[in-house]
Formats: structure tokens, sequence, C-alpha cells
């Protein structure tokens, strides 16, 4: 048994990595998706870049700590901003998100061209980790020769923003219920709406920018809308659609690895189309379910 | 009527699909010896991956994690990939920041084993710099790749000292013909005229062939195919290609030919003539099993399309200079 679990070490963390990415995008992707933000994260994936370029430019440095530290920045940002959009300029949510993060995005284009042209330095490059090679980026405590090894730095980083949503939403869970859905009874009951959305503003970003690191763009954006959309199809209520939208992510994570080793492809692509083919097995899944029901109601009227 | 499904044989198949399934899952958890006495070399590019053949030959089984035609700055890892790196006895990369973010990977997975990038021995005066960073592309100019090689051989015989002989004679063999492929190319690029010798690429990766050839190199995106490029660019490399009277500009392998082509079309609406040149390969080989799945394949066709491209165009002005006198 030991020596099952040395010999497939890569791919337990590959796995552990994977799932408390997912489920931490799902759970964050519950509220994305009752309050119709759902692209948020593919619109923090492209603003970040206008973040990386800053980092960079005042600090001279493309140390990886600085430029996470400027990605989250710009992504808080990014939801702030196309919020007030929405609220103080009337437009819709949707145009908000999109009016942000092409601006920012344009913002960086320019800013590279002018200052970094010589460089490579895209989020592509610097910031978009790969999840295969999660298990190599280990932590090192003490010197590089003899130091010890604490395990992949992506599985840490991603673990304590884990603890972070869960606590959150453990705690909150009451406010964060009556915010979401009935925002004007939550006003009047004397709950700071504004202080609660820009808490979960504050959750999306750095979930995002956290699991970018860790295993690159396709999958979080695809993990913040799929299993969260497939538990909304399904769920009674808030905590049964969290429940739901964890249980679907942790499904995707699992099917898509065998995929991913099954047909010696991208692992990210793998859990993203796998999340896919699940929300459609559901949608597939209620319509006949319906239909029988339709049929039966037919058979009992006749 | 009802017709009755044999439930036995769909079941057959699902369950068959699902074992089927399985057991590829099982074969790949299974970390493979390998019985023969190889070295298992895992690599990031086909340039290196051709070089470690080279001088490794039947002592070295190399795989390269990019395949040809794979632009190294948008590789995307597979899953396999994680196996090939865990599986590897030796890793060898290019370094200079070529392949991006995975440096911190090479970094601590040499902790573990031995992994190098073959560039790491070339003197700092050979090397050319953008701002902070070092261009990476060293693989253009031959003298520079044939360093690569030494380091390799030095390195191959290092993790394998049994065979050391084997790889110092291999090496010997094969960097002389490098060798000889950089007095060609030299000796190519001088049958252009001076004036002349003005390279226009997608991208900033021909800088060493520029600097080791004697040509003036320039590109329309940065180092990064991943970069857009400025309107001043365009205006500029416009500006050069009129008054230099270029009539020959490239489109490479692994860059979409777009950028290049709307070039043409605008440097031919201000009435100068522009050509293709040709297609060269820049950050990728050809593939496999053709001449340009080679290094020295790569190598040729690149300077055989640059030199008749520009000597073409030379040619042509000629005629052009005869015609109206």
């Amino acid at each position: 048994m030991t020596t099952f679990i040395q010999d497939h070490l890569s791919d337990l963390w590959i796995l552990a990595t994977a799932s408390l990415v997912a489920i931490s995008c799902a759970l964050v992707g519950v509220f994305l998706i009752l309050r119709r933000q759902s692209l948020m994260g593919d619109a923090i994936s492209h603003s970040v870049l206008l973040g990386i370029v800053l980092a960079f430019m005042l600090s001279g440095t493309r140390d990886l700590p600085v430029l996470l530290g400027g990605a989250v920045l710009i992504g808080l940002v990014t939801a702030w901003l196309s919020d007030s959009l929405h609220k103080v300029g009337n437009l819709q949510k949707d145009a908000g998100i999109g009016i942000v993060f092409t601006l920012f995005f344009a913002i960086g284009v320019i800013l590279i061209s002018l200052y970094a042209g010589q460089i490579d330095l895209d989020q592509e490059c610097v910031l978009y980790g790969e999840i295969a090679f999660v298990p190599f980026d280990t932590i090192i405590w003490g010197d590089m020769e003899n130091g010890i090894d604490l395990g992949p730095r992506a599985f840490w980083s991603i673990a304590i923003v884990f603890a972070l949503v869960l606590a959150s939403i453990w705690i909150a869970f009451g406010r964060l219920q009556t915010v979401s859905f009935h925002p004007s009874l939550a006003a009047s009951l004397g709950i700071n709406v504004l202080f609660w959305h820009y808490f979960l503003m504050t959750l999306v970003s750095l979930t995002t920018v956290a699991s970018f690191d860790a295993v690159g763009a396709i999958l979080v954006v695809a993990l913040l809308v799929i299993p969260a959309a497939s538990a909304y199809l399904l769920a009674k209520s808030l905590k049964n659609m969290l429940w739901l939208a964890a249980l679907y992510a942790e499904v995707a994570v699992l099917t898509g690895y065998a995929l991913a080793v099954w047909l010696d492809s991208s692992i990210s692509a793998s859990i993203a189309v796998c999340a896919g083919l699940l929300l459609f097995l559901t949608v597939v899944g209620l319509q006949i379910h319906k239909l029988r029901l339709q049929k039966r109601a037919v058979k009992t009227l006749a | 009527m009802k017709t009755l499904k044999n439930p036995l044989k769909s079941n057959a198949i699902k369950s068959k699909i699902i074992l089927q399934f399985a057991a590829a899952v099982m074969l790949s958890f299974s970390w493979v010896q390998n019985a023969a006495a190889q070295l298992n070399v895992t690599v990031t590019t086909g340039m290196i991956a051709d070089l470690t053949e080279n001088i490794g030959g039947e002592n070295v089984k190399v795989t390269a994690l990019m395949g040809s035609g794979v632009d190294p700055h948008l590789y995307k890892a597979t899953q396999g990939d994680l196996r090939r790196l865990t599986q590897a006895d030796l890793v060898l990369y290019n370094g200079l920041h070529l392949e991006g973010k995975m440096q911190e990977i090479f970094d601590k997975l040499a902790r573990k084993k031995p992994v190098f990038a073959i560039s790491d021995r070339i003197a700092e005066t050979r090397l050319l710099r953008h701002g902070a960073v070092h261009d990476p592309h060293i693989w253009f100019d031959v003298q520079l790749w044939i360093e690569a090689g030494k380091r390799i051989t030095e390195i191959l015989a290092e993790q394998d000292p049994e065979h050391a002989k084997a790889y110092q004679q291999r090496a010997q063999n094969y960097l002389n013909k490098l060798a000889e492929l950089d007095s060609w190319v030299q000796q190519q690029i001088q049958q252009i005229p001076q004036q002349k010798r003005i390279l226009i690429t997608a991208h900033d990766a021909f800088g060493y062939f520029g600097k080791a050839y004697g040509l003036n190199v320039m590109g329309l995106q940065g180092i990064s195919t991943a970069a857009e490029f400025g309107l001043q660019d365009i205006k500029q490399l416009k500006d050069v290609i009129v008054a230099n009277h270029i009539n020959a500009v490239f489109v490479e392998s692994s860059v979409s030919p777009r950028f290049i082509e709307s070039l043409v079309k605008g440097v031919a609406a201000e009435g100068h003539q522009l050509h293709i040149g040709g297609e060269l390969y820049s950050d990728a080989m050809g593939l496999a099993d053709t001449p340009e799945g080679t290094y020295i394949g790569m190598v040729r066709h690149n300077v055989s399309t640059i030199v008749s491209a520009l000597i073409h165009s030379t040619l042509k002005d000629q005629q052009t200079a005869q015609g109206n006198p």
C-alpha cells in the first residue's frame, strides 16, 4: 500500500488540488449564478493582465507573489467596478462585466506594448498554472538542497482559499441567502447589503486568481459556471444547491482525470469537458422525466 | 408492438467499455520500468530532442514534451507529460525563459533528478539581451548550438559514464557536421548583396541568426508570440521596407501568417512591391520524417528560402533598373 501511494503521489496531489479548486469554484459559482454574474470568472481571467503589468512596472520583478497580488487587486476592482456600473450607471449586469474587463485588458495590452514589449509578460506565461505539473512545484522548507519538501505550492494556496470560502459560507450562510434571494428584504432587515456584496466579490476574486495560478484559466472559468448551473437545475434550496454543485464538481474532476489519463490529453480541458457532459446529461434526464410525467398525466386524465 | 431489447447484450457491451476504460486507467497508473539499459531523457523542444538523439544514439531514449510544429510559447501540457517527467532519468530544457513558467518546475524537479538547461554554460557575452531578459532562440546561431551540443555531451557522459566514449565519439561526428553547416550558412548569406541583408519576419526569433551571419533582423511582434504589436511597429517596418527597397518578407511555421500578409497588402497599397519570400521554421521544426524535421534540415531550409528570396528580389531590381534607364 505504501508503495502504491508513493508511486501515485503525483496523481494524488493533482486530484487533491483539482478537487479543492473545483469545490471552491463551484461554491462561489452558486452565488454568481444566482446573481446572474456567471461570467465574472472569464472577465477576471482577462483583466488580470492589467494587474500583472502594473505589478511588474511598479516592482520591476517577475516574482510570482508580487504578480499574484496585482492580479487579485485588479480582480477585485473588476468585480467592484462592473457591479457599480450596474448599480450607478443603470447598465445591465452582463454589460457592466463586459465593459470593465475589456477595458482593463486593453489597457494592459497598451501598457505592455509601451513599456514591456521586449519581455514575455502575459497572463498565459506568468500566471496561469498547469495542473499536470502541480506535483513538481513544491514548497521547500529551508534551503533548496536539503530542505524539507512540504508538498505542492498550488495545493496549499488553494487549500487556504478553500478553507476561507467554506468558513465564509458556513458562518454567513443566512446573510448570504437573504442577500442573494431577497436583497430588498435584506435591506429592510438592516443587513448591510453592500458589505455582503463586496465580501462575495472579494471571495470570487481570491478564488479565481488562486485557481488560475494552480490549474490555468479554462478550468476555472468552466468550474465557476458549469457545476453551479447543473445544481441550479435540480436544487430546491440554497443549501441543496451548494451540496449538489460541490458533488458535480468532484465527479467532473474524477471522471475528467480518468479521461485525461486514457487519452493522454490536457487534464484541465478533460475535466471541463466532463463537467459539460454532466450538465448535458442532467438536462436530458430532466427532459425525459418531464415527458414521462406528462404522459402519466395524460393517461390519468384519459 | 413492443420490441424487447436484449438486456444481456447491451449490458455486456457497457461493461466491456467500462472495463477497457478501467484497464487504460490502471495501465497508465502503473509506472512501467524500462527494461533496456537506455537512459530515459525527456526534453522540451524538438530541436533539443534532435540534438540529444544525434549525440545519444542507441544509448538514450529521447522523449520530447513539445511535438513538431508546437510553439513553446503556446504549449499545453497533457496528463502523459507528467509521467514523461517523473519517469525520466534526465531532463534537458532550453532555458533562458523559453519554457516560461515551467522554469520553476525544472528548478524544483532538480532536487529529485538531474535537470539541466542546455544553455547554462553559454558565456553571457554571446547572449542577446532585451532589457532584463535574454533572447532564448539560441538554436539559430549554429555555433551556439554546437556549444549546446558540447554541454549535452558532457551531461550525458556524466549521467551515463559507462557509455561516455560512445557519446563523445558521436558528438564529435555530429558537431563536425554542424560546423560544416555553419560555414555553409556563412557562404550562402555572403551571396546576398550587403544592402539587401534585411530579414523581416512575424516575431523576433531570428536575433541570433542575424547577429551570427550579418543580417539586419526586424520582427512585427515581440519575443513572445503571444504579445500584440503596435501601430508604430508596423509603420516603422513599412518605412524600412520602402527606404531599403526590400521585396521579400517571411512567414513562420509556428506563427499565423495573417500579420505578415496584412503587412504585404499595406505596403502594396503604397505602390511598393513586396511579396512573401517563403515560410521559415522558427520556434519549432517541421514534421518528423521530412527533411525539415531535423535541425540541419530546418536550418538549410530557412537559409535557402531567405537567400533565394532576397537574391531574387535583387535580380528583379536590376531588371527594372535596366528596363527604365
